[in-house]
């Protein structure tokens, strides 16, 4: 019991020595995206300062712990990076951020203006992209490609769909509001054919994207920014972006200070560099997105190959607060029923 | 004939009584009131209350909601085909156990007892890897048949919990069932036989009748536990599969909707008693009654002569692929799996696993978690051992059912209930007053583990002569010295096992930890959870092979140390301050024992004292001069 006590007060005493920043995001934009290359430039540019990154799930699952861990008086992030715009309603609806101080901001000046929501009063953009289907080119043969949503619902596919859950993961939040915005109130009906055709519905988008890999399943919901990526990782279009109906769902990916930190001032000095063209120009390979600063230079191979939806769906973020808890409500009684 | 245990009234004329008994009592009662009563009336009052009036307005609103009522009758559903299929495939064992002998036939009884102590999340873990769809199975099937799609698909349905479950608790049933056959009485059957039954209608009419109490007693155990069952459901379920538990999990961890969350904890709560209640309740008259004259009679299972028993082949074939096939895939993964280079066998995983570069993806960097497990293990058995031990001596004391009742609620508390209620609680005073430190994580742990202590304590201090005592307090050893040198000593294995068990229960625990869990807050079965669920594989069977053998080598070395612990404190109390050696007063001791009440279990004990006291030559304690002197008068006066 000591030795324990004295452990615990040794584990205690360990992050007293500096001052750590906790910056919660999604799994991937650490295990793929840019963030050790953040981590490297911040720490220099701070002396003394850690930053510390974790990432133990998709953004709504993150979105939920930061949330959870202030409803419980738990210690808790100071920065969140990656909230897809979806999600900004319930982020803001459970009081996340504290309001941000745009003048400490300087290259905000560089993000266009539409990818900008609410007054830049509590989140900012750092990339954007549009969540589409990919298709596996050597598993999936030519006459099963689906050309539409609809196609989704051929029972030649069955077994070879993955989804994510729209609970957890912010692509498959994304994916469900465009079924919502694509079919308008008929959308309980497509879902109702599409849950049984899926292979699984995975918890967040590394999982799914690791099923394409691994080749359990063909098909699959992504960004549309993974021919890019087939073209530069593997030199050939293993992955090929599909846009149903000429359809994709565009999202922006958000970052804000939560509202208890008290290293304020470090939360906006790591938002501004994550929105320098340093490590914006880092996303495209890295995190395969669109960066959000306009001034940021994209590899040409990147340009080339990723897709751009010839019509880009989105849906007002208002109907969304509105609507997204009964949405979620009527997807999981669907998920369960069958 | 055997004398009665002294009882002491809780209220009443023997004040005495009450006080020793009651300062027994007080402990556990005041730690039980602040971590368990306490954050249960904050479940309460969050669950059934709105806008600070009582109501069951939440509690009518989560059971009419489709999609919770969906998730209870999922968790029936799935309880029901999980003992279902541990009768089924229990059954056969606990018959192969108790009627054949043949080699290894005990280190196959030894292995039913696995599961008591393999932590939950190396089963889920160990069935994604073998019975996947890219799994070790389905390999091996695709490859020796040319199949070009993987032919089994129980993963993420329904049927791949169920399997799990069945693969935890058919071992459950087979011993259960062996202990109920081996209690019977051969003679019945052969009598039976002699009558001219066949020896089918035998054992059907005869056999098979005294064997039902057992299998239900087993059966409602496994109910119970395939109810309340949490990481196999959380693991294996996918999005679509939930139990009541992992919904609770959900709405106040992922939802974060407190009030419904402990809503549904009541209802889980409920459900959790009830079960309880049932099994405890209905279990005790369920026991088989020993009613046998000798052993029951066993046949070589390998017999030239009857060519039959080769069927067993059928049953242990398969068996052997659903028991051992998923734990020695976690085995082989973690060395077998192809490092990113192709390299394969390979320390490549456990590197990762072990590395801090994992650290974003589990909260805590794995070493912190390793530590945070081995801590809180270590003080959760020690707190256990200390709640037990005082517990068992309040419920010998107090005959009190309430008190009982009192003492063992958290048998009856469904572990994310509890983790549920000390997070509420830990939010407020007097709990929040704690400096912060893995507390919630330690008392849940506590709580979970410390009935288990006394179960395997208390009957065996019941089942203790308190003659041995009385003995040693009339040759003038104090109540301190009688329970060192005489209870402790022959209370020892069970403690040690206790402890060991504790230890590792609280090793594998997962659904309080997964509850109350938090950044820098991690322990070695979340990690384990957090790799399974982003599909790091190898690095998941890396750290769940370290849990397993960290499990086995704990309860091992606590098994070997605690012995010479335990000894080398009794010796070193009766070594302390005294002038004369053991043996001296051995002889003595030994004597009044053959004068006193001969050939009985006293004696045994008294005899016992004796041998403990003469293996130290070091000079004794003054107390123990005492009951020398006194035990030489005793002597004499009996001899005069």
């Amino acid at each position: 019991m000591k030795k324990l006590t004295l452990l615990c007060l040794v584990l205690l005493a360990l992050p007293a020595w500096g001052t750590e920043l906790v910056v919660y995001t999604y799994d991937s934009f650490v295990a793929w995206g840019p963030a050790l290359a953040i981590k490297d430039a911040f720490e220099k540019a701070h002396p003394g300062v850690t930053l510390v990154w974790i990432a133990p799930g998709d953004s709504s699952e993150m979105l939920a712990r930061v949330v959870a861990e202030l409803e419980l008086g738990l210690p808790t992030a100071d920065v969140f990076v990656g909230l897809a715009d979806v999600e900004v309603p319930r982020a803001l609806a459970r009081n996340v951020f504290r309001p941000l101080e745009p003048e400490r901001l300087a290259h905000l000046a560089d993000v266009p203006a539409d990818l900008r929501i609410g007054g830049d009063a509590f989140v900012v953009p750092y990339d954007h992209g549009y969540i589409t289907l990919i298709y596996d080119a050597r598993a999936l043969p030519d006459e099963l490609v689906p050309r539409t949503l609809d196609d989704l619902l051929r029972p030649e596919l069955k077994g070879k769909i993955v989804l994510q859950d729209p609970r957890t993961s912010s692509p498959g939040l994304s994916f469900l509001l465009w079924t919502i915005a694509h079919y308008g109130e008929d959308w309980p009906a497509f879902w109702e054919k599409l849950l049984p055709n899926a292979l699984t519905v995975t918890r967040g988008w590394t999982e799914s994207f690791d099923m394409l890999e691994a080749g359990e399943a063909p098909l699959g919901v992504s960004y549309s920014t993974d021919e890019a990526y087939a073209q530069i990782v593997y030199g050939e279009l293993v992955y090929r972006v599909l846009t149903p109906d000429g359809e994709g769902f565009h999202q922006v990916e958000y970052m804000g200070v939560v509202r208890t930190t008290p290293n304020a001032e470090l939360a906006h000095a790591l938002l501004d560099l994550i929105l320098s063209p340093e490590i914006q120009e880092l996303i495209p390979t890295s995190q395969w997105m669109f960066p959000a600063n306009a001034t940021a230079r994209v590899p040409e191979a990147f340009a080339a190959y990723a897709v751009i939806p010839e019509h880009p769906v989105s849906l007002d973020l208002d109907t969304v607060a509105a609507n997204l808890s009964a949405w979620i409500r009527t997807w999981q009684e669907i998920l369960v029923a069958r | 004939m055997r004398s009665e245990q002294p009882n002491a009234p809780l209220w009443g004329q023997r004040r005495r009584g009450w006080r020793a008994g009651g300062a027994w009592a007080l402990l556990p009662l005041a730690f039980l009131g602040l971590a368990l009563f306490l954050p249960l009336w904050e479940v309460l009052r969050l669950g059934l209350q709105a806008d600070g009036l009582w109501t069951a307005a939440p509690l009518r609103s989560v059971l009419g909601d489709p999609y919770i009522r969906r998730l209870l009758l999922f968790t029936v559903e799935q309880a029901l085909l999980s003992t279902g299929l541990s009768l089924v495939l229990g059954f056969p064992l606990g018959w192969l156990l108790t009627r054949y002998r043949f080699p290894g036939h005990d280190a196959l009884r030894a292995m039913t007892l696995v599961p008591f102590v393999l932590p939950p999340i190396t089963v889920a873990l160990g069935f994604v890897l073998f019975f996947g769809h890219a799994g070790y199975l389905n390999r091996f099937l695709q490859a020796a048949f040319g199949l070009a799609e993987p032919p089994i698909r129980v993963l993420y349905t329904l049927w791949g919990i169920v399997l799990a479950h069945a693969f935890y608790n058919a071992p459950v049933v087979a011993r259960f069932v062996n202990v109920a056959w081996e209690a019977q009485d051969p003679t019945h059957v052969e009598a039976a036989r002699v009558l001219g039954a066949g020896r089918l209608k035998a054992f059907f009419t005869v056999t098979l009748p005294a064997l039902v109490p057992g299998a239900l007693s087993a059966c409602a155990l496994v109910f119970l536990l395939c109810t309340l069952s949490f990481a196999i459901p959380l693991s294996l379920g996918g999005a679509r599969y939930a139990t009541i538990e992992v919904g609770v999990y959900n709405l106040a961890r992922v939802d974060v909707d407190l009030a419904r969350a402990a809503a549904l904890a009541l209802v889980v709560l409920a459900v959790s008693l009830a079960l309880t209640c049932l099994y405890v309740r209905g279990g005790g008259l369920l026991r088989p009654v020993s009613s046998r004259e000798r052993e029951q009679p066993t046949v070589p299972l390998l017999d030239r002569k009857r060519p039959a028993r080769l069927l067993w082949l059928v049953y242990l074939l398969p068996a052997a692929l659903v028991f051992l096939g998923p734990i020695g895939a976690v085995i082989a993964d973690s060395f077998l799996r192809p490092a990113p280079g192709g390299s394969s066998p390979t320390l490549h995983w456990y590197r990762i696993a072990l590395s801090a570069d994992t650290t974003p993806f589990l909260g805590t960097s794995p070493l912190g978690s390793i530590l945070t497990s081995l801590g809180v293990a270590l003080a959760a058995a020690g707190g256990a051992l200390i709640l037990g031990l005082a517990i068992s001596a309040a419920v010998r004391r107090l005959r009190s059912r309430v008190l009982e009742t009192l003492l063992m609620a958290p048998l009856g508390v469904s572990s994310v209930v509890l983790g549920l209620a000390l997070l509420l609680a830990f939010r407020r005073p007097p709990l929040s007053f704690l400096p912060p430190g893995p507390w919630p994580l330690v008392v849940a742990h506590i709580l979970i583990v410390y009935p288990f202590v006394v179960r395997a304590v208390g009957p065996l201090w019941e089942s203790l002569d308190p003659r041995l005592v009385e003995a040693a307090r009339t040759l003038g050893a104090s109540r301190r010295l009688a329970f060192l040198t005489v209870e402790l000593p022959l209370l020892r294995s069970g403690l040690l096992v206790a402890g060991a068990r504790a230890f590792a229960l609280s090793l594998g625990e997962m659904t309080a930890t997964a509850m109350l869990a938090r950044p820098g807050l991690n322990t070695i079965p979340l990690a384990i959870y957090q790799f399974l669920s982003s599909r790091r594989f190898g690095a998941a069977s890396a750290m769940a092979t370290v849990l397993m053998v960290t499990t086995a080598l704990v309860a091992w070395a606590w098994e070997r140390t605690g012995r010479g612990l335990l000894g080398r404190r009794e010796k070193a109390f009766l070594a302390s301050d005294s002038h004369r050696g053991g043996a001296e007063i051995a002889e003595p001791v030994e004597r009044v024992a053959s004068g006193f009440m001969p050939d009985d279990k006293a004696v045994r004990g008294l005899k016992a004292v004796a041998d403990r006291l003469r293996r130290y030559r070091e000079p004794i304690h003054s107390t123990t001069d005492v009951l020398r002197v006194s035990a030489v008068r005793k002597h004499r006066r009996n001899h005069a």
